[in-house]
């Protein structure tokens, strides 16, 4: 049913395509985009995104299948992408918790050093909402019940690796406050509980706050990145509300399997050096209030490095047992 | 593709498919979705006894009248209703899916007992995999393919189609297995077929619908809850499971409608309740939209077309359907020597096809297995699987239930939503015993007579 569905999009975006040719490698049949979300999560959407306009722009010449292999953090992903050893028709799509997941969790044997890194794509910005109606008006005012009442607040979010929790753990360790992190695997879930008033507070993306500003149910009461986000001029940064923590950049990108030729690796770069420069990535980009992280060779290795030693950091600070 | 077209068709798609998993589900007892595992129950007996094209014909009818009601639903609900569906937080959803396994008081043939032991199976089956909250992996025995834990459908066809294809194997006779349907009358349901029907496409409407609504519960639990809601108001609930044709429509009927009801959340709020809504929420960011509360009042275009394709595709759906039924029956009429590989075959590409993975056609085999000996043993297979669909967010709702009120088992029972769930779910396990009390009391008295 649901491949049904992806396979009409695929289709839809197939039928538009006219094959071209120019790299010593090309991909010579459906190419596998591996996500660690399950359909609809934030992952899922932009890896479907990118297909679609790989595919208008006509910068590929075989399919772009999204493969969803949820589980684990992200480690069901990763481990499937090291299986694919020097497969030539399988790129991932990573973000942050690809960072840290291998830190935290045992299991999770695959880092993301192990991967062929691609191309950075993008940096997301993240805010602080609540309700419209909830009683805090700032991060401070938060902080400040959440002292007063410890684990009395609730926060929703997604994996206890990913960012949000991250933001959090960050935030109690500098100001001593406590609240709960509640996880909820579905995007959408996080939100309607937030709306529905079983969670108190929740970090989200410009974009997903956006329509509900709008409709006046969301209130953004910090944001999470260096300077004030263009989209809310009016929202000090947490550093401005008197929180000084570090700002936990959340990345996303494309990792091909271990040991894929450097020819494949050229032919990726080509295809998204140019994919970075059309119209519909920059609409895109714009549309849902990402900044373009394109980064690519050395330096994306050099931005995974750097990472890791920060969340590992943040995470042993936040008193969470790093486990490499 | 203009936008509104490219939902429409989508959306056509989804719809078309929903219906689509009863026609094998009747005919060969394969379930091709996960909420088709109930119409297997009473169709494929139907179908046995020479009634398939009734129970196919019936189908159709309640996927029609619910499918219908489920667009009137989104059409004059989606606003209030939304903001009903807010009020599950995870302390409902337990409550909800507490309900769901009540259920398993009416699947359950002979042996109430037998029924809970199978439903323990499917808890368990759901475990499998990885922990959503610590990342760490569960009776996966270092199979990587287990992380994901097992796919429902595996578990489904292997216990329903290859369990009941080994179960038939053994019969030496190689007679006929199916009536061959006879004369007009039996290729369509009758007029008795729909007045037995007419609560349960009520039932099956309202149900869909409002599991619809709420993000995460999906159809297989709207399927299950009106089947045994269906069965808790009948009069003849000993005949369920023998092949009554309310016991296809309630379950089709829900199916359908939870189609309306899962758009609401998507719509109105910009929140996918399934993966297949997820996909849709994907088009429409693709297609340049903003899907959020303004959805509906900043394209009201999108909205109405698709409103319009929803009562344009039911219609379609019944005239494209009912004058097939007949040929579909037809296929009961393929000796069962070409028939059984069929299912095989149809069983093996089915599975393969969900993840290409050759180890879950190696599972189906042991699903397939445990099936057999689960029929020859009398275990009832139904309430194996609605453990294993409700398992894990029985679980996924009972720990962040925890979470939030740091361990505080009370919180379950907090909001009048989730403490009335629970109680009558309680009520609903207590049905059935009382009457096997009062049929054992009756037979006591006519002993005594």
């Amino acid at each position: 049913m649901i491949r049904k569905l992806t396979q009409w999009i695929m289709l839809l975006g197939w039928l538009l395509t006219i094959p071209l040719g120019v790299s010593a490698f090309e991909p010579t049949k459906t190419v596998e985009g591996v996500v660690h979300t399950a359909p609809g999560g934030g992952s899922d959407i932009l890896a479907r995104a990118i297909a679609e306009m790989l595919q208008k722009e006509k910068l590929i010449t075989q399919r772009l299948q999204v493969v969803n292999k949820s589980g684990g953090g992200s480690a069901v992903a990763m481990a499937y992408l090291a299986e694919k050893k020097g497969d030539n028709h399988v790129i991932g799509f990573f973000t942050g918790v690809w960072v840290t997941n291998p830190l935290t969790t045992k299991e999770a044997t695959v880092t993301i050093k192990d991967l062929t890194p691609i191309v950075r794509l993008v940096l997301e910005p993240a805010v602080v909402a609540v309700k419209a109606d909830s009683p805090y008006k700032s991060m401070k005012d938060f902080v400040e019940a959440a002292k007063k009442n410890p684990g009395q607040l609730r926060q929703s979010g997604g994996s206890v690796t990913g960012r949000d929790n991250l933001v959090r753990l960050v935030i109690e360790k500098a100001t001593g406050a406590k609240w709960v992190f509640v996880s909820f695997p579905g995007g959408g879930e996080r939100i309607a509980n937030l709306l529905g008033g079983h969670v108190q507070m929740m970090v989200m993306e410009p974009q997903e706050a956006g329509e509900h500003i709008k409709a006046g149910n969301l209130r953004v009461i910090a944001a999470l990145t260096e300077n004030r986000l263009p989209f809310f001029p009016d929202v000090p940064t947490l550093k401005e509300q008197g929180i000084d923590v570090p700002v936990i950049p959340q990345a996303r990108g494309v990792v091909a399997p271990p040991g894929v030729g450097s020819d494949v690796v050229s032919y990726w770069d080509g295809v998204f050096s140019r994919f970075a420069k059309t119209p519909s990535w920059k609409k895109y980009l714009n549309d849902n209030q990402f900044e373009d992280g394109y980064l690519t060779g050395n330096n994306l290795n050099k931005f995974f490095d750097d990472l890791t030693v920060q969340m590992r950091d943040v995470l042993k600070e936040a008193g969470v047992k790093v486990m490499r | 593709m203009d936008p509104t077209t490219a939902m429409i068709m989508m959306a056509g798609i989804y719809y078309g498919a929903k219906y689509g998993g009863s026609t094998t589900s009747i005919l060969l007892n394969v379930p091709g979705e996960s909420s088709s595992v109930v119409t297997c129950l009473d169709g494929y007996q139907l179908a046995r006894q020479g009634r398939a094209g009734a129970a196919l014909g019936i189908a159709a009818i309640s996927s029609f009248v619910a499918g219908t009601f489920g667009v009137l639903g989104l059409m004059f609900l989606a606003p209030p209703v939304a903001k009903f569906a807010l009020r599950f937080g995870p302390p409902e959803y337990f409550a909800l899916m507490v309900l769901g396994l009540a259920m398993v008081a009416f699947l359950t043939g002979t042996s109430v007992v037998k029924g809970i032991l199978a439903t323990l199976v499917g808890l368990w089956l759901a475990g499998v995999g990885t922990d959503v909250f610590t990342a760490q992996s569960r009776f996966t025995f270092g199979r990587m393919e287990l992380l994901d834990g097992i796919d429902f459908i595996v578990v489904s066809i292997g216990l329903f189609a290859i369990g009941e294809v080994l179960v038939n194997l053994e019969s030496k006779t190689g007679g006929e297995i199916f009536k061959i349907p006879k004369g007009l009358r039996n290729l369509l349901p009758s007029l008795q077929d729909l007045k037995d029907s007419r609560f349960a496409f009520l039932n099956g409407s309202v149900v869909g619908f409002f599991i619809g609504i709420l993000p995460g519960a999906g159809s297989t639990i709207a399927s299950f809850l009106s089947y045994g809601l269906e069965k808790a108001v009948s009069r003849r609930p000993d005949k369920f499971g023998t092949g009554v044709i309310e016991g296809v429509a309630a379950p089709e009927g829900a199916n359908n409608s939870e189609t309306g009801g899962s758009l609401v959340p998507l719509l109105t709020l910009g929140i996918p309740g399934s993966s297949t809504t997820a996909i849709l929420l994907g088009a429409l960011f693709l297609w340049g939209f903003r899907p959020g509360p303004l959805l509906i009042q900043e394209n009201p275009s999108l909205f109405w077309g698709l409103v319009a394709s929803m009562y344009v595709g039911n219609v379609m759906l019944l005239i494209l359907n009912l004058p097939l039924v007949p040929l579909f029956a037809q296929i009961l009429r393929v000796p069962y020597f070409v028939l059984y590989p069929i299912i095989f075959g149809i069983s093996i590409v089915g599975v393969y096809s969900v993840s290409q993975s050759l180890f879950d056609v190696w599972m189906l085999g042991v699903f397939g297995l445990l099936g057999y000996a689960m029929r020859k043993l009398d275990f009832p297979a139904a309430p194996l699987v609605l453990g294993m669909v409700l398992g894990e967010r029985l679980e996924l709702a009972l720990r962040q239930s925890l979470m939030m009120s740091q361990g505080q088992l009370s919180i379950l029972i907090a909001s009048p939503l989730s403490s009335g769930m629970l109680l009558l779910a309680g009520i609903l396990l207590l049905i059935p015993m009382f009457n096997r009390v009062r049929s054992w009391r009756v037979k006591a008295i006519e002993q005594e007579l």
